[in-house]
């Protein structure tokens, strides 16, 4: 049997196999689509931020050219909340009642016969409203708190006494802002009934979960409803939920019994479709004279909209991410009149990242201890709750290699003692312990009467490269070569794979593919096994191997034989074979499942006279266990690292303190990274296959992003000596 | 890269209701005439109307660079111009980038060097890269850089297109053969 432990540990970098039609315009994304006959849907958007309606006159959109129905919560029947997901609770409802929880809620949907027509009719409704001040701060005193919210609080040993024995102690509070996924493509469904039959085409990141929601709203069987989302213009967790504007636009087509298209424009992205939440987080450490963390106290406290639930564990990571004895974490969350947050890329790590890994620069600073040498010093080489070895962990070989490729030794302890012209400069790094995550996965592999292989299941490709992996893995496990091999995905039909996210889609559905393929292998063995015609005959899965378009002996070459020869010699078409994946459980292994480890080494220029901060180099080194496709990963973390130069330097959702109304909600204002501020990147993968899967990888989507902005932030401390801990770091700080 | 083509007359209406206009333009080197709503943009008559959506949407506000194309050789944002500004002008799409069959250099050049994820941006990416070929400001990874720096990319393969488009222009630039 051909295994995934024959694999090589970094994959070969094949080109991505949907590179082709992606680079042609070919991919076809959910908003390409259209569907005859179709209407077409624009919103209208709460402009108070709290408060009741009073009332909506439609007439005026209704007598507009083109318009088929205005859809309001007064003709829309209370609609059911969608069901608990893998991920938490579904949204509320739309246009459930009168409420209005934040600006830019959806208070109603026009359709019309074209886009030009529903959306100058959107502009026609006319909603009076009864407004009440808005929640919207952090420390509002009208504001109700959840406290633990995911049962992540942790404690072990004493904190206070921790603190009390170092010789060094930091404190200090950080705090970021709004940041919003804002992926490329406009986020868009169209819906179209058949009967009782619903095909969606959404922008989903999860689109067994969008096809389990419709079903539960809309009173149909799961298997009336197809969701496809065979590619996406980007989502970094903005599509891992129904959103309400997804119910409205199936609504919309069921009343109006014709398809229904909806596209939310660019400043709707920003409400309607989640946002990484802003927090304050409060971080005390200890450490002993010579660099031993003696207390990490972390406390964080993000908003949460007034009804709706967001995975966000800011303290959480610093539980598990370095040996200390004494550890407490607390999170808060404090709901308020703002849109509902969503994970966005790395979510909570990418804030709990930047507050644990600024604290350890400042601790070392404290100490007079090289900032990587404290890291060094603290390695967690077993787990640090659990107690148990890591199924892999290489962050030490990512701090030497690291340091090693950025020069780190040259670099001089010393803050703002080195200057390039008018641009002080600095260098700084930190480290990563991702955690671990993964689903549980069904696949199904087939092989046709042609000798080619299908091989999917209904996750999606969001450009992590999920159909290349894949392709590459199966073809390698069936012994086919790749062009021989077509992935399906994105696909609810297909069996239920889970969500493009949480850096756990390729060991899910990789590991379930695996199994596929060895089960796939077994079908075609049993076939054979009492064949006079076959060479194979009464083989076991032991004795052969994939190779060459068919199976053969291990110990005898010569005896082999092909899929195609195989199924047209007793009359088939194709053989398949499903498979499945669970998640590792520590207690079963032994071990503690390992996240992938990494270590970034960032330097910066920063101008004397303007404050202005550019990145200027950046080496990052990960452990990712097994990577399938060098080329794929490398851009996984260099499309995370950049997120991370964005969360650092740029980005800030800014919400109007009196209105509630986000004031840059557009490409214009709202500052992501662009090619000119991007240098040019290092990374590097260490370690070895990690022990909780046969597949060996541990994932890299999220990764590349945390701890990048403490870099950012802790080498504008070594070029400045100016310490920043709000986000981002913009000039007026710097001056 | 300022682009105002001079409006036409109005045509008759074509939409019940509203005005309407007919256009006749060049797409990708084939004439064509199409009756539409005043209102509608370059980007969405490529896109509902003449089903061309390898050029894409991202903001709908001349921010992004998604929708980039070439109008007379030009790269234009299309969610910026109106249909009816394009009469008599040669459009040149994502779709119309190949040669005989064959992909464009760069568009090979963009898979060897993995210069997308998502693959939203990437009509847009490499329409203006082909014309910064055109326009001589691919010189260096800097100017290379600075002239892109319209096309956004959210999943930030920024160096791996930088590495692209570097490779076709020293491979000889738009006349590259690869």
């Amino acid at each position: 049997m051909s295994t995934a432990r024959e694999l090589p540990v970094v994959g070969p970098a094949l080109d991505r196999v949907d590179g082709p039609a992606k680079t042609a315009g070919q991919a076809r994304y959910p908003s390409d689509f259209d569907a005859p006959g179709q209407a077409h849907g624009a919103l209208v958007q709460s402009t108070i931020a709290a408060g009741r309606i009073t009332g909506i006159d439609t007439s005026a959109a209704e007598a507009a050219p083109g318009v088929l129905a205005v859809f309001t919560h007064l003709n829309v029947p209370p609609l059911p909340r969608g069901p608990m997901t893998g991920l938490g609770v579904s949204p509320p409802a739309p246009l459930r009642d009168d409420r209005i929880l934040h600006h830019g809620q959806h208070v109603a949907l026009v359709v019309a016969e074209t886009r030009e027509q529903a959306t100058a009719a959107a502009r026609l409704v006319r909603v009076g409203y009864a407004s009440v001040e808005p929640v919207l701060d952090l420390d509002d005193p009208r504001a109700t708190t959840v406290d633990d919210p995911w049962g992540l609080d942790s404690e072990r040993g004493d904190v206070e006494a921790g603190l009390a024995a170092s010789a060094v102690r930091v404190e200090a509070t950080y705090t970021t802002p709004d940041n919003t996924n804002n992926p490329l493509g406009l986020f868009s469904t169209l819906a179209a009934w058949d009967g009782d039959r619903l095909t969606v085409h959404d922008a989903t990141q999860w689109p067994s979960m969008v096809r389990e929601t419709l079903a539960h709203v809309f009173g149909v069987p799961e298997t009336s409803v197809r969701v496809l989302s065979p590619y996406l213009g980007g989502g970094f967790g903005a599509g891992l939920r129904a959103w309400p504007h997804v119910i409205l636009a199936v609504h919309a087509a069921r009343e109006l019994r014709r398809p229904v298209k909806l596209v939310l424009t660019r400043p709707q992205m920003f409400t309607s479709v989640g946002h990484r939440p802003k927090g304050v987080q409060h971080v005390r450490l200890g450490a002993s004279a010579d660099g031993r963390l003696l207390a990490i106290e972390h406390r964080g406290r993000s908003l949460l909209a007034a009804e709706d639930d967001d995975y966000e564990p800011f303290a959480a990571g610093s539980a598990v991410a370095y040996a200390c004895p004494n550890v407490l974490t607390r999170d808060q969350q404090v709901r308020a009149n703002v849109p509902a947050p969503v994970s966005m890329r790395a979510p909570a790590h990418a804030q709990g990242g930047f507050a644990l890994e600024s604290a350890m620069d400042e601790l070392a600073q404290a100490l007079e201890l090289d900032p990587l040498e404290l890291r060094l010093r603290n390695v967690a080489d077993v787990h640090p709750a659990l107690g148990l070895p890591w199924t892999s962990n290489a962050l030490r070989e990512c701090y030497a290699v690291g340091a090693e490729r950025f020069g780190w030794s040259r670099r001089p302890a010393r803050p703002r003692s080195q200057r390039d012209g008018h641009w002080l400069v600095g260098q700084a790094m930190a480290g990563v312990s991702y955690p671990w995550y993964q689903a549980p996965s069904l696949a199904r592999a087939t092989v046709t009467a042609d000798g080619h292989a299908v091989v999917g299941g209904s996750g999606m490709d969001i450009g992590t490269g999920t159909y290349t992996v894949l392709t590459q893995l199966s073809a390698r496990l069936l012994g086919l070569p790749p062009e021989r091999v077509r992935l399906e995905l994105g696909d609810s039909d297909l069996p239920k794979a889970p969500q493009a996210g949480g850096s756990g889609l390729t060991g899910a559905l990789g590991s379930a593919v695996h199994d596929a393929c060895t089960k796939l292998l077994d079908a075609f063995l049993d076939l054979v096994r009492d064949d006079p015609a076959s060479p194979l005959r009464g083989s076991a899965p032991e004795d052969v191997l994939a190779a060459d378009g068919g199976i053969r002996r291990r110990d005898d070459a010569d005896r082999s034989e092909t899929y195609d020869a195989i199924l047209a010699r007793h009359g088939r078409r194709e053989l398949s074979a499903d498979g499945s994946s669970t998640p590792a459980r520590p207690a079963e292994l032994g071990m503690a499942p390992a996240g992938a480890f990494g270590a970034h080494f960032v330097e910066v220029k920063v101008d004397e006279d303007l404050g202005l901060v550019r990145v200027s180099r950046l080496t990052t080194v990960i452990d990712g266990g097994r990577i399938l496709n060098e080329k794929t990963a490398r851009s996984q973390i260099i499309g995370g690292a950049i997120g991370g130069i964005g969360m650092a330097l740029f980005e800030d959702t800014i919400t109007d303190p009196v209105s509630g109304r986000i004031a840059n909600a557009t490409f214009g204002d709202y500052l992501v990274p662009v090619h000119a501020d991007i240098p040019a990147m290092d990374v590097t993968f260490v370690g070895e296959p990690d022990r909780a899967s046969p597949l060996g990888t541990k994932g890299v989507g999220e990764v590349g992003l945390v701890g990048v902005a403490a870099a950012i932030a802790n080498a504008v401390h070594h070029a400045t000596g100016i310490r920043v801990r709000s986000l981002p770091i913009t000039l007026d700080a710097l001056l | 890269m300022t682009f105002t083509p001079e409006v036409p007359p109005a045509a008759p209406d074509s939409h019940p209701g509203v005005a309407g206009t007919t256009t006749a333009f060049t797409v990708n080197g084939t004439p064509r005439s199409v009756a539409a709503d005043t209102r509608v943009t370059l980007l969405d008559a490529l896109r509902d109307l003449l089903a061309l959506t390898g050029t894409k949407k991202g903001c709908d506000q001349g921010a992004c660079g998604a929708c980039t194309v070439h109008v007379d050789g030009r790269r234009v944002l299309a969610c910026l111009t109106l249909l009816a500004q394009c009469e008599g002008r040669e459009v040149t799409t994502i779709e119309g980038l190949s040669r005989d069959g064959r992909p464009h250099p760069m568009q090979e050049a963009f898979v060897r060097h993995d210069g997308f994820q998502c693959g939203y941006c990437t009509p847009g990416q490499i329409m203006s890269a082909v014309a910064l070929l055109r326009e001589d400001r691919a010189r260096t990874d800097k100017d290379i850089r600075e002239f892109m720096s319209g096309n956004l990319c959210r999943c930030a393969a920024y160096p791996n297109i930088v590495a692209a488009i570097r490779d076709v222009a020293q491979r000889g630039g738009v006349d590259a053969d690869l």
